[in-house]
């Protein structure tokens, strides 16, 4: 095993210790995460409150950890979702050509004029707030990435003098999807993925910042820093926790994704 | 190149038509219905009949392709409609919102390039040197913290902790300071490792090699051919931030509650107020348009090859 390889293996175990954690996240909660308690207003960490509380009592740290499930495993549905679906229609954009290539080619053009956070605003803003349209929304952004890469990884496979063996073979065209060319763009299109999730996991918290993701009493992280912008003089520690959580998250994901990156041997994907 | 220009301008009409068209069907499906807005905004309390009354009126129970032609033909004839929320036409919202959106862009993208293209060739030049690996390290921690945290650390730094900016942005010099702060420091964090990455890139080809065999000075090599070459990847990346910043930056407009495109936008969409963010989405494709060709014609003003490719199908 080459040392790029321990690192990485080494990086995913320690994400995946990571996503136990936000999957357990619930049951560590010091205190209710939606219990208030005006007594303990806008109190700085302390002993009971190791993240200090909100304005109307409730713990920032049981906030962060029942709102970890909403922030990342969200961004881990849409990224899963849109990496198959964009693989899909890129390598069969890309396989079969055509007049069916073509059109797919102007509408991810068409997807990619738009200011890519600014589409998911207004789509999460036209279907209305809420956790699954914004989800929706992400996944309108994102797919076009893998679409396009899928499709170019494809190109450059087909005039490779392997498939073309195959296909002199006599190989069907759905054995050589199978056996040569997926295999052979998987860790590509895994490593772009990968790096994605991050990207995926700030657009969420950003959607919900803006107030269109996960609706509020809810604990999501970009939904509790944008409510404690109010609280900015008297209780930042109200944005600073979620915020360093948000940001530890983005951190564990990127590491890892470098990681993998070099350990597959891909220049990076795109 | 007129053929060059057609076949370009071809492709540009056709992404225009697609993402106005895109940006219709989802304001025609979107669950709120612009009858029963309009009726409530007048403060009449909307009955069965009185919606479809207004449904007629407002052109709204005709097909789809038809009002999507009808507004197109108004579109190309300057007139975008008028805002839900306020009677005003939304070219002049637009048009208010617009001075404010391109100070922000033009100062922050010269703060970035200025920024980064320096730190990146430096980098790149010192490759695992302390400075290359120190701004490697902050530029990955930078581009990891999400852009309304920044805000937020500068309204609580400047603001709050030192007082020396006002919490809420006045629309003068003193408010354009975070914004413009922030979007720079958000996006140097990506500009100095792209640019590093292909500075890396274009020194590691073999023509550079070559000029250093032949004894070039590093500083020849650097700046007449390396520097010159990894203008068009840089220019481009520029393009697609420009096209992005001109569309207003939503989350810090926001924050500061600085006026631009971004916060129009963004009010426009939490009022459902579909003429505007129709309006909008013209803006945005036109000024995609804009960019994409503008740095198309900029490959040829760079490199001869690409003008002579450009000219050759003629």
């Amino acid at each position: 095993m080459t040392k790029a390889k321990k690192r990485a293996l080494f990086m995913c175990i320690l994400l995946a210790a990571f996503l136990v954690l936000v999957l357990l996240g619930k049951y560590l909660a010091p205190n209710d995460p939606y219990k208030t308690d005006l007594s303990h207003s806008l109190e700085g960490p302390s002993a009971q409150f190791p993240f200090g509380t909100d304005n109307l009592g409730r713990c920032i740290l049981s906030r962060v950890l029942e709102g970890a499930s909403a922030s990342v495993f969200s961004a881990l549905v849409v990224t899963g979702i849109v990496f198959a679906a964009g693989t899909a229609i890129g390598v069969a954009a890309g396989y079969l050509g055509g007049a069916a290539d073509q059109i797919l080619m102007k509408i991810t053009m068409i997807f990619q004029a738009f200011p890519s956070f600014i589409l998911a605003v207004a789509v999460a803003g036209i279907l209305g707030p809420g956790l699954k349209n914004a989800m929706i929304s992400l996944g309108v952004m994102y797919w076009t990435t893998y679409a396009r890469l899928a499709r170019s990884l494809v190109l450059r496979l087909r005039g490779e003098p392997y498939i073309q063996a195959a296909r002199l073979c006599g190989a069907k065209r759905r054995h050589i999807l199978w056996r040569h060319v997926l295999p052979a763009i998987l860790p590509s299109m895994v490593t772009t993925g990968f790096l994605d999730i991050s990207n995926v996991i700030l657009s969420m918290a950003g959607l919900s910042f803006l107030g269109l993701g996960v609706q509020a009493p809810a604990a999501e992280w970009g939904l509790m820093i944008s409510y404690g912008r109010s609280f900015l003089q008297s209780g930042p520690w109200c944005i600073l926790f979620p915020s360093l959580a948000l940001f530890v998250t983005v951190i564990l994901f990127n590491l890892t994704g470098d990681c993998v990156r070099d350990a597959l041997d891909v220049g990076g994907g795109m | 190149m007129l053929k060059f220009l057609v076949k370009k301008a071809g492709t540009l009409a056709l992404v225009f038509l697609g993402i106005t068209f895109l940006s219709f069907c989802l304001t025609y499906l979107a669950p709120s219905d612009p009858a029963e807005i309009q009726l409530n905004k007048m403060g009449v309390a909307p009955t069965e009949e009185l919606l479809e009354q207004t449904r007629e009126e407002m052109g709204l129970n005709r097909p789809l392709l038809v009002r999507y032609g009808d507004w197109l033909l108004d579109v190309l004839r300057g007139d975008m409609g008028t805002s839900l929320r306020n009677g005003r036409p939304v070219s002049s919202e637009l048009l208010d919102a617009l001075p404010y959106t391109a100070v922000l862009t033009v100062l922050s993208m010269a703060a970035v390039l200025l920024i980064s293209i320096p730190t990146g060739i430096f980098c790149a030049r010192h490759k695992d040197r302390a400075f290359d690996l120190f701004v490697r390290l902050v530029t990955y921690l930078f581009a990891s913290l999400p852009s309304f945290f920044l805000a937020l650390a500068a309204l609580y730094l400047f603001s709050v902790r030192l007082g020396w900016l006002p919490v809420i942005a006045s629309r003068g010099a003193a408010g354009v300071i975070m914004p413009v702060l922030v979007l720079t420091l958000s996006l140097s964090a990506w500009y100095i490792r792209q640019v590093r990455g292909i500075v890396l890139e274009e020194l590691s080809k073999g023509y550079v090699a070559g000029a250093r065999a032949r004894g070039v000075p590093e500083r020849q090599i650097l700046f007449s051919h390396v520097i010159k070459n990894s203008m068009a990847p840089i220019v481009t990346l520029a393009g697609i931030s420009l096209a992005g910043l001109l569309g207003g930056s939503t989350i810090v407009e926001n924050i500061f509650s600085w006026p631009g495109l971004g916060k129009l936008a963004m009010d426009a969409i939490s009022a459902r107020d579909y003429p505007v963010i129709q309006g909008y989405v013209v803006w945005l494709a036109a000024i995609f348009l804009a960019v994409n060709f503008l740095v198309d014609l900029s490959y040829g003003l760079m490199d001869p090859r690409v003008r002579k490719g450009q000219e050759g199908r003629t």
